[in-house]
C-alpha cells in the first residue's frame, strides 16, 4: 500500500517552497514498513507486557489477555515484587555470578588475546581449540558439566589422583560448590568470546604507535597501559557490555546443571522467571518481573553506549 | 650528537637478502638521504639503525659505541614514521611529553621542555588539542617534536613526506631543512623521491636491490653517476643512454652509435681511458644538457612525442633502446615526425661500460 503511493510522490518536480519537508515525508513513507515491523516485534509486546503486569492475568484465568483489565490489581504485582525475597535472592545470585564471571572472563580473554597477538608454533591449532567452547550448544555444555561434577565424575577422579585419596565431593548438592561449578562452566564457555573480541581489538592497535612508544623509551607494561589499553577502550566496553547483558540472562547451562538448586542457591533471575512462568503460571507477575529486569538492563545498556561513544570520541 | 658507522651490514629475511654488505659512514651533524626505489633496502637499513631489526651480519656504531644488542628504547634515536605514528588518543602535549613521562622525569622539567619544544615548533597554541584532528603539517611537527624533546643524537626520518600532496611537500621540505639546522642532529632521511634528497641532504646514498650504488653530494651524484642505475635513477627524466662502441675519428675519439651515426668527440679525459678498447659502452648525457645543432652536425633523430609541462618541454626522440629525451627551457617548437639534430654538451657527456655498468672515469 505504501509502495503504491510512491510514484505519485516522485512524479511531480520537487516543489520549490519546501523541499526538505517533501524529502522527509518520502523518507517516512520509505521506512514505514520497517517501522511497522519494529512496532509489532518490540513496542507491541512491551505494551502488552506492561498491560498484563498490572493485572492478575494467567493463561488459566478464563479471560482473554486483552480483557485482563477485569483482573486489574492496580500495582499489586510491583509491590509484591518489592517484598518478594526469592526475587531479591535471585537478583543477588545473578549479580554475584556476573561480578565473578565477567571480570574473570575479561582478564582471561585479555591475557589469551595478548598471547595470541604474537606468533608462536601451533597458534592456529590452539586458536581453534580455544574457540570450541563457544561453539558448543549451551544445553550440551550444561550436560557436560553436569556429568563432570557428579560425585563419581571426572572432576573428583582427577582430584583423587592428585591428592592420592578418594575424593567424592557432591559438587552440585552443596550450595557453595554448586555455585562454583556454575561459575566455572560459564567462564569455560564464554572466555572464548571475550578472547575473540579482545583479540580483534588488540590486532587493531597500530603497530607503529607501539614502536614509536618503544623508541621513546616506554617499557612493555607502559606500552600496554598508555597505548594498547586506551586504544582498545571502545572494544573493551563492547565486550563487557555484551557479557554483562548475556550473563544477566544466564539460564540454559545453569538450569541443566543445578536447576537453580540446591534450594535456591543458584537460582538466577532467568531461572526464577522460568519457574514462575511454567510452574506457578501467574503471568501478570512474570510480566512485572520481566519489565523490572528490562529497566535494569536498559540502564546498563544506555550507560555502556554512552561510555562507548565517549571512548570512540577519545580514541578516534 | 653522534656519527653513524655501518660496517659490512647484511640483512637477510629467510632466503631473501634485503641488504648486502653495506658500508656507510655518516658524519656527526650530517643530513644523509638514503635514496632508492621501493625494496632497495633503505628502510631495512634505517630500521637496523633504530634497532627495530637486528643485522644478520656486520656492525652498527654510533661514534665508537657498538650498538649490537642495545634495545631500541636505549639507542637515543629519534624516529619519525612515514605516517608519523602520532598517539591519536592523546593531546599534542601528551604526545610531546610521552618520552619524558615514561622515563619518570619530574613534572617541572617536563613542563619546561614541552614548553621549549612547542615554542620552537610553533605548537604552543595547539598543546591542548587532541591529536586525532590535526592537519598533516602539524602532525609532522608533533612527530618531530616528540622525538626532539628526548634530545636524541640521531634523527631518523622514514619517508615523512610521502603522504603529503605535492604543493605541500615543497613547504615541508623547507621546513624540515630549517628544523635540522635548528636541532643540529645527525639526520638520516629515507626517501624514494630524489627531489627531496637533492634539496635537503648534505649527501645522498643511492641504493638498489640491497646494494649501495653511490654516496656523494647531491650535485656530484647528479653530475657524475657511478653506474648505469644511478644515471637512470637520478634526474627527471633520467640520463639518456645510447649503446655504442668507441671509434676513432678526425676530431678525436667518438662513440659509434650504430644507426644513429657517431657521437661528437668525447672529452679528452674519458677518451684517454677509453682509447684502444672496443667493448660495448653506453653513451650518456643529461636531457637538460643538449642543444639543437646550428651546423647540422650531431645526433639526428625523429621526434616521437612532445611533452609540454609549462616552463619546460620534454621532447622524446627515436624509439626502443635508441631513444632519448631532450628538455628545452621554452616551447621548443618541436613537431612529431620532424627530425631534430641534437648536440650534447661536451663537458657533461658520460660513458658507461656496458658489461660492468660502471662509469668510465677520467683518470687523475
Amino acid at each position: 500500500m505504501t509502495m503504491a503511493t510512491l510514484p505519485s510522490t516522485l512524479a511531480p518536480a520537487v516543489p520549490a517552497d519546501k523541499p526538505e519537508n517533501e524529502s522527509a515525508r518520502l523518507g517516512f513513507r520509505l521506512t514505514l514498513p520497517a517501522q511497522i515491523l519494529v512496532l509489532f516485534i518490540a513496542v507491541f509486546p512491551l505494551l502488552m507486557q506492561l498491560y498484563i503486569s498490572l493485572s492478575d492475568w494467567a493463561p488459566l484465568s478464563g479471560v482473554e489477555w486483552w480483557n485482563a483489565w477485569e483482573l486489574w490489581n492496580s500495582f499489586a504485582n510491583y509491590s509484591d515484587l518489592a517484598a518478594d525475597t526469592r526475587f531479591w535472592s535471585a537478583l543477588w545470585c545473578t549479580a554475584l555470578v556476573m561480578v565473578i564471571c565477567v571480570p574473570a572472563e575479561f582478564l582471561l580473554g585479555l591475557a589469551l588475546a595478548t598471547l595470541f597477538a604474537d606468533d608462536f608454533p601451533g597458534k592456529r591449532v590452539f586458536y581453534s581449540i580455544l574457540l570450541m567452547p563457544m561453539m558448543v550448544v549451551p544445553a550440551v555444555a550444561g550436560y557436560m558439566f553436569f556429568m563432570l561434577f557428579q560425585s563419581g565424575g571426572p572432576v573428583n577422579d582427577i582430584l583423587s589422583a592428585l591428592t592420592g585419596r578418594t575424593v567424592a565431593i557432591a559438587w552440585l548438592s552443596d550450595p557453595t560448590l554448586a555455585f562454583i561449578a556454575v561459575v566455572i562452566a560459564d567462564i569455560w564457555q564464554w572466555t572464548p568470546l571475550m578472547f575473540l573480541i579482545l583479540l580483534a581489538g588488540l590486532v587493531g592497535v597500530p603497530d607503529d604507535q607501539i614502536k614509536a612508544a618503544t623508541l621513546l623509551g616506554a617499557n612493555a607494561w607502559q606500552r600496554f597501559t598508555t597505548i594498547v589499553l586506551p586504544k582498545m577502550k571502545t572494544i573493551i566496553i563492547i565486550a563487557l557490555a555484551i557479557r554483562v547483558i548475556e550473563n544477566f540472562k544466564i539460564f540454559d547451562t545453569l538450569f541443566i546443571m543445578t536447576g537453580g538448586g540446591p534450594g535456591v542457591a543458584t537460582e538466577t533471575i532467568s531461572v526464577y522467571v522460568y519457574k514462575v512462568t511454567t510452574q506457578d503460571l501467574i503471568w501478570g507477575y512474570v510480566a512485572a518481573i520481566a519489565l523490572a529486569i528490562l529497566v535494569v538492563l536498559s540502564v546498563v545498556a544506555v550507560f555502556a553506549m554512552k561510555r562507548m561513544a565517549k571512548a570512540r570520541e577519545l580514541a578516534a | 650528537m653522534s656519527a653513524i658507522h655501518l660496517q659490512n651490514l647484511v640483512k637477510r629475511f629467510g632466503p631473501f637478502t634485503a641488504l648486502r654488505t653495506m658500508d656507510l659512514h655518516i658524519a656527526d651533524g650530517e643530513f644523509m638521504a638514503l635514496l632508492g626505489p621501493s625494496g632497495c633496502g633503505k628502510s631495512t637499513t634505517m630500521n637496523m639503525i633504530a634497532g627495530m631489526e637486528e643485522p644478520s651480519e656486520g656492525q652498527i656504531l654510533f661514534g665508537d659505541r657498538d650498538m649490537a644488542g642495545v634495545p631500541m628504547g636505549r639507542r637515543g634515536v629519534g624516529f619519525v614514521f612515514q605516517n608519523y605514528a602520532i598517539f591519536t588518543h592523546m593531546t599534542v602535549r601528551g604526545n610531546l611529553s610521552y618520552g619524558l613521562r615514561m622515563r619518570g622525569a619530574p613534572k617541572s622539567e617536563i613542563d619546561r621542555r614541552v614548553g621549549a619544544v612547542a615554542e620552537l615548533l610553533q605548537l604552543t597554541p595547539l598543546l591542548h588539542r587532541k591529536a586525532n584532528r590535526l592537519s598533516v603539517n602539524i602532525l609532522q611537527r608533533v612527530a618531530i617534536g616528540r622525538s626532539a624533546i628526548m634530545e636524541p643524537a640521531i634523527f631518523l626520518l622514514d619517508e615523512p613526506l610521502s603522504n603529503v600532496d605535492a604543493a605541500f611537500r615543497a613547504v615541508m621540505r623547507t621546513e624540515l631543512k630549517h628544523l635540522q639546522r635548528e636541532f643540529k642532529q645527525t639526520m638520516v632521511y629515507v626517501t624514494h623521491d630524489q627531489l627531496e634528497a637533492m634539496t635537503m641532504a648534505d649527501r645522498i646514498a643511492v641504493m638498489d636491490h640491497g646494494v649501495l650504488q653511490q654516496v656523494g653530494a647531491p650535485l656530484d651524484v647528479y653530475n657524475n653517476p657511478a653506474n648505469l642505475f644511478v644515471a637512470r635513477f637520478i634526474g627527471a627524466p633520467g640520463m639518456n643512454l645510447l649503446p655504442g662502441r668507441p671509434a676513432e675519428s678526425d676530431g678525436g675519439l667518438v662513440i659509434d652509435l650504430g644507426p644513429l651515426g657517431i657521437s661528437p668527440p668525447l672529452p679528452e679525459g674519458i677518451a684517454a681511458v677509453l682509447r684502444g678498447s672496443n667493448g660495448e659502452v653506453f653513451y650518456g648525457f643529461r636531457p637538460e644538457q643538449v642543444t639543437r645543432s646550428v651546423d647540422g652536425r650531431g645526433l639526428a633523430m625523429p621526434v616521437s612525442f612532445v611533452e609540454r609541462i609549462g616552463a619546460r618541454t620534454i621532447v622524446h626522440l627515436g624509439e626502443g633502446e635508441r631513444s632519448v629525451k631532450a628538455v628545452f627551457e621554452n616551447d621548443a617548437g618541436a613537431v612529431v615526425g620532424e627530425t631534430l639534430v641534437l648536440v650534447p654538451d661536451a663537458a657533461s657527456v658520460r660513458v658507461f661500460d656496458a658489461g660492468s655498468g660502471r662509469a668510465v672515469m677520467a683518470e687523475g
